[in-house]
């Protein structure tokens, strides 16, 4: 696998080089740097930069990845029914405008990272599909003088309504995939997807490999968020769109206010009615005030090397859209 | 009734949990660290007690297998009756050695051998016997997290791990007959606004012929041993595992059940 090698070079050259220096397991690659100039400032970041945030608390780096990872566990089932409860269905908007910004076209190679239970990558199989349907439309209606037996031979053609269009679906825990995999299942999307179980800091893929690559709510869960972008980066293929939904800072004071509100008196509770699970959703609602606000995000995207970097922001600012380009 | 009165006329009290984090963070509960009282300690504040009462009783009734549900009601509305039962249990000399000494039942604290061990007709035999028949085990109660008082927090942890023994000195099965009927005796005898609304509003699932029976026979029976008895929770119960049962219902003033009913 070309992933750690690279990993580690990437690391020498973008911000987080220190970081990966720490993080990357071939120990013979430390010791051969002894007369660096910056070891002096590697060996101070060092007792900060293990400790990270879980929510408000203070953890160590290898904690929360397990942290992180017993939460979405412990939430897979209910997953679904609590994001419709705890956004009164609003969540469905925020991923249907992450697609109509995307606007993919037939042959899109997607990547949707985090994306367990699927919804994004549901809703790029409906958006080509409903825009195959469109495309047979009109064709059909700028033909005027077909007879009823060439017409009805034109929709029966089974042709391949995505037209090679693909999706991966990379999450890093195996319950949510469980649950997408059982969705897709139940919903009846068959081709044109598959499920891969990955970290967002080491995807399992070789660079230049997607169109686009897509994470909607899981950013703020990955414990270095650099590492992440830089892999999109790797990733995408040349000419391909980075695109990340993600909760932000809300811009409006007065909703800032009422959204402070719900999110801390009342999320926390219909976690514990709905799902039996305070904690969990305590955690999220602690993530969302840690992540970084628009401009910050954008920043460091650019730093991953991606360019054209532009913010949406949703729902007075709730959520935002960061996109990209690998050019 | 008087607290929560004060509570709420107390300025911004309605958001922030007891005891109060930083003021720098008014609307957020502190869940880590400083602010907990006991370790599995989740501090609310009264709008979220409020938000927790309506959402765990309407959840109860909706899907009667949620007894998390059941135990949050308790804790969220239990306040004032804890307060009373801690009292009582103070007054009480053996009652006051419990809130001392903090006995705990569960698995790991129960010497099963032992219980095994003891003559029929004792109670930690027929005790034993009911967790064998029932298929149940004590290890299935849930810690108390939103009780804002640490001593409170153990009398309905010692409430929950009690509830068993009551059904063995009852009687009454786990099914839902017994447990209503075991609801009605804990409502009379704790006042635990939680076992009041169970013992009202439990029996809307309950069949025309099993409410009758309710109704007419084991419900008198229950209010009336509930009135007789002194507090089941003053009873230092794994100093009597071979006290026999009878004796102690006799102690009790608990006479027989009007009925046995299929566990």
């Amino acid at each position: 696998m070309a992933a750690p090698s690279t990993r580690a070079l990437w690391g020498y050259c973008g911000r987080g080089w220190s970081r990966a220096m720490r993080g990357c397991r071939l120990p013979g690659l430390r010791s051969s740097w002894p007369g660096s100039p910056l070891g002096a400032r590697l060996l101070s970041q060092e007792k900060r930069a293990s400790e990270t945030h879980f929510g408000f608390e203070t953890v160590s780096e290898e904690e929360k990845g397990d942290k992180v990872y017993q939460v979405f566990e412990s939430v897979a089932k209910k997953y679904d029914v609590m994001n419709d409860m705890m956004s009164l269905g609003i969540h469905r908007v925020w991923k249907d405008v992450l697609l109509w910004r995307m606007h993919p076209f037939p042959g899109t190679q997607l990547l949707d990272v985090a994306g367990g239970t699927g919804d994004i990558a549901f809703r790029f199989l409906n958006y080509i599909q409903a825009q195959h349907r469109r495309k047979q439309k009109r064709q059909l209606r700028t033909q005027q003088n077909l007879s009823w037996e060439e017409i009805a031979q034109k929709y029966q053609n089974e042709e391949d309504s995505l037209n090679g269009s693909h999706v991966v679906i990379c999450d890093i825990n195996k319950e949510m995939l469980k649950i997408g995999k059982k969705k897709a299942c139940a919903q009846g999307y068959k081709t044109g997807l598959a499920w891969v179980l990955g970290d967002a800091e080491e995807l399992p893929f070789d660079e230049d490999k997607f169109d686009v690559y897509t994470i909607a709510f899981g950013i703020r869960n990955v414990t270095h968020m650099d590492r992440a972008l830089q892999e999109a980066h790797r990733v995408l293929k040349p000419g391909g769109r980075f695109l990340c939904l993600e909760f932000s800072q809300v811009d409006n004071p007065l909703v800032s206010k009422l959204y402070d509100l719900y999110s801390f008196q009342v999320i926390p509770v219909l976690g514990e009615v709905i799902a039996g699970n305070w904690k969990s959703y305590q955690y999220l609602v602690e993530s969302i005030r840690k992540f970084p606000a628009q401009e910050e995000f954008k920043e460091m995207i650019e730093d991953a090397g991606f360019q054209k970097v532009t913010y949406e922001s949703l729902s007075s600012g709730i959520v935002a859209i960061h996109s990209g380009f690998k050019l | 009734m008087v607290t929560l009165l004060r509570g709420t006329l107390r300025p911004l009290r309605l958001f922030r949990a007891l005891p109060g984090p930083a003021a720098d963070a008014p609307l957020r509960t502190a869940s880590h660290g400083a602010g907990l009282l006991y370790p599995e300690h989740i501090p609310t504040s009264l709008l979220q007690k409020v938000l927790l009462t309506a959402g765990s009783a309407g959840m109860a009734l909706y899907n009667p297998y949620r007894h998390d549900m059941v135990a949050v009601l308790g804790e969220t509305t239990g306040c004032y009756a804890l307060k009373i039962l801690r009292d009582q249990m103070k007054r009480d000399p053996e009652g006051a050695q419990i809130l001392q000494e903090r006995p705990r039942i569960s698995l790991s604290t129960l010497d099963l051998d032992k219980l095994q061990s003891l003559p029929e007709g004792s109670l930690g035999r027929e005790y034993l016997r009911f967790l064998d028949v029932n298929r149940v085990s004590p290890d299935t109660r849930a810690p108390t997290r939103f009780v804002d008082d640490e001593e409170l927090a153990y009398v309905i942890q010692r409430y929950r791990e009690v509830h068993d023994m009551l059904h063995t000195l009852l009687g009454m099965p786990t099914n839902i007959l017994g447990e209503i009927v075991v609801k009605w005796f804990e409502a009379v005898q704790t006042g635990l606004p939680m076992c009041i609304l169970g013992a009202l509003f439990g029996p809307i699932r309950l069949s025309v012929q099993q409410l009758q029976v309710l109704y007419s026979e084991l419900v008198p029976w229950a209010v009336e041993n509930g009135r007789r008895a002194p507090c089941v929770l003053n009873l230092y119960y794994e100093r009597r595992w071979e006290q026999p049962l009878t004796a102690l219902r006799e102690e009790l003033g608990i006479t027989d059940p009007p009925m046995h009913i299929q566990p």
